[in-house]
């Protein structure tokens, strides 16, 4: 319905750059694949070959800093719309989230070119990957609710988040695989709902690797808290959003 | 999900029931995000919340326009807010039996980067019109607001008087039964508003409702029978407008700048990654 139609509006801004869509993971991903492989080359990181290893799961957590960062300021920036919008206050964030995730989706064919180059193609286990968007998915509409209305009473939220981010970036499996983390504090690392997504993404891949099940468990059961975390506190915070409108 | 809830069986368009609403006071200076932080730090800069509307109990009837009489910190625009379902009341209740739109600074929710037809998408929906309803009614807004041939271009690049004319046609395109209307009761030049009032006397005698406020008494004077006299965050009176409207001079101004005021954000840029 309306986000449809936000969509199409914000996509024809989109349509003029849509190169850079790929161009810029693509890039990055060779950054950091050159880093990682060529410099860094005797310290094995990730699964081989690691610039698919690397381009499938940047390409998601992409996704999820753009979603994340941008709705942390959804409500300030949409101030005017908001005083005057009958539509349901999550609207907002729903439509912050389809944008980034189509711009996630546009920028899929990267992890294709990353196929082609390594020669390498995924298996029956594939099917999980749009099963990992949808988790994704619901793990960032509960963040962005939390963050994007607890961002209206702390407005300095808003670049904390931008530094949480960061360091998120790093204590991720993004550049590195579960398996690279040292067998004691592996659980520790599995308490970080971004986990199993992204273990979704690579099980298509790299069947044998996958993370052991109770990684998954700890990692889902923080999903859904967060989720439901992020719908308890919009409610309790939505009339003071509008109020600050 | 739905923000606004409607009750189909009442009686009244908007009924009203001990309603209260605690705005954020809001400093009048302002400097920079810094030092606003700083001074909160120092306790000169609260975050406190004060009643800005209290106790307000009153309907109003199908085909009704009712004044809202006050200071401009009188709780007024947060009376039609709350009309509108746009603010959610701290204590009480608000029923309304069809949507009240919002006419609440619909100029500033244009966005200069889009083009008239996504203007008219945007607002018409964030009024509440569905897909249908704009595509059916674009050719009319646009001619009606006379932006005839402008439709694709951008709206930054179109004359500025156009836009208030646009923001109201939106509006009133809704065919909403009821409005909740701040200022902008008639826009543009003499000639426009002469059009402006034809329109919305249509809608008056057809049975729509309308709850509004305005800076120009004549315009008061001229379209509502009934008013509510605002002072400090309550109701004082629901008299005639001439009576509410020959009080206001009398009552004192509020001294605390409350809320709703106009403060933009400086936009960042979020695209900033790793």
């Amino acid at each position: 319905m309306l986000v449809q139609r936000d969509l199409q509006k914000q996509y024809t801004k989109f349509r003029l750059g849509y190169l850079w869509t790929i161009i810029e993971p693509l890039g990055m991903s060779m950054v950091l694949w050159f880093v990682f492989t060529m410099l860094l080359g005797p310290r094995k990181l990730g699964l081989q070959p690691y610039l698919l290893f690397l381009s499938i799961a940047i390409l998601p957590w992409w996704w999820f800093t753009k979603g994340i960062a941008q709705s942390a300021q959804v409500f300030q920036k949409n101030k005017n719309q908001l005083r005057i919008s009958t539509l349901p206050t999550e609207l907002w964030i729903l439509r912050v989230l389809l944008v980034t995730m189509m711009e996630f989706i546009l920028s899929l064919p990267v992890i294709g070119v990353a196929m082609l180059i390594t020669r390498t193609y995924p298996g029956p286990l594939i099917i999980l990957y749009p099963v990992g968007v949808v988790v994704q998915f619901l793990l960032m509409y509960g963040l962005a609710l939390t963050i994007s209305s607890c961002a209206v009473v702390v407005p300095d939220l808003a670049r904390i988040v931008r530094i949480g981010m960061r360091a998120m970036f790093y204590l991720t499996p993004v550049l590195y695989a579960m398996s690279n983390i040292p067998e004691r504090i592996r659980p520790f690392a599995a308490l970080n709902p971004v986990v199993a997504p992204i273990g979704l993404y690579r099980i298509g891949f790299w069947p044998q690797e996958h993370e052991s099940a109770t990684h998954y468990v700890i990692s889902f059961t923080l999903c859904a808290i967060v989720l439901v975390v992020g719908i308890l506190v919009f409610r309790r915070l939505e009339p003071r959003i509008l109020k600050e409108a | 999900m739905a923000r606004v809830h409607l009750t189909p069986t009442l009686e009244s368009v908007v009924q009203f029931e001990k309603v209260g609403v605690r705005l954020p006071v809001r400093q009048r200076r302002r400097g920079g995000g810094r030092r606003d932080r700083l001074r909160r730090m120092a306790g000169e800069v609260t975050r406190e919340e004060i009643w800005n509307l209290r106790d307000a109990s009153f309907d109003v009837a199908e085909g009704e326009a009712v004044a809202i009489v006050g200071h401009p910190e009188s709780g007024r625009e947060a009376l039609l807010r709350l009309a509108a379902g746009t603010l959610i009341p701290d204590e009480g209740v608000v029923r309304r039996r069809v949507p009240v739109v919002p006419v609440i600074g619909v100029g500033r929710a244009l966005g200069r980067n889009y083009t008239v037809r996504q203007n008219i998408y945007l607002v018409g929906g964030l009024l509440g019109m569905t897909p249908e309803m704009v595509v059916e009614r674009l050719p009319k807004i646009v001619k009606d607001s006379g932006l005839e041939g402008m439709v694709d271009k951008y709206l930054g690049d179109v004359p500025g008087r156009a836009r208030g004319p646009l923001a109201w046609t939106i509006a009133m395109a809704t065919e909403g039964r009821a409005y909740a209307i701040s200022e902008a009761m008639v826009v543009g030049d003499p000639t426009y508003q002469e059009r402006c009032w034809k329109i919305i006397e249509a809608k008056r005698a057809d049975g729509v409702s309308f709850l509004v406020t305005s800076e120009r008494p004549a315009h008061l004077l001229r379209f509502c029978e009934r008013a509510l006299l605002l002072d400090n965050d309550t109701i004082l009176a629901d008299t005639t407008v001439e009576d509410a409207l020959e009080r206001l001079p009398l009552l004192k101004r509020h001294k605390h700048d409350v809320g709703l005021a106009q403060e933009e954000l400086a936009d960042e840029d979020d695209d900033e990654l790793l």
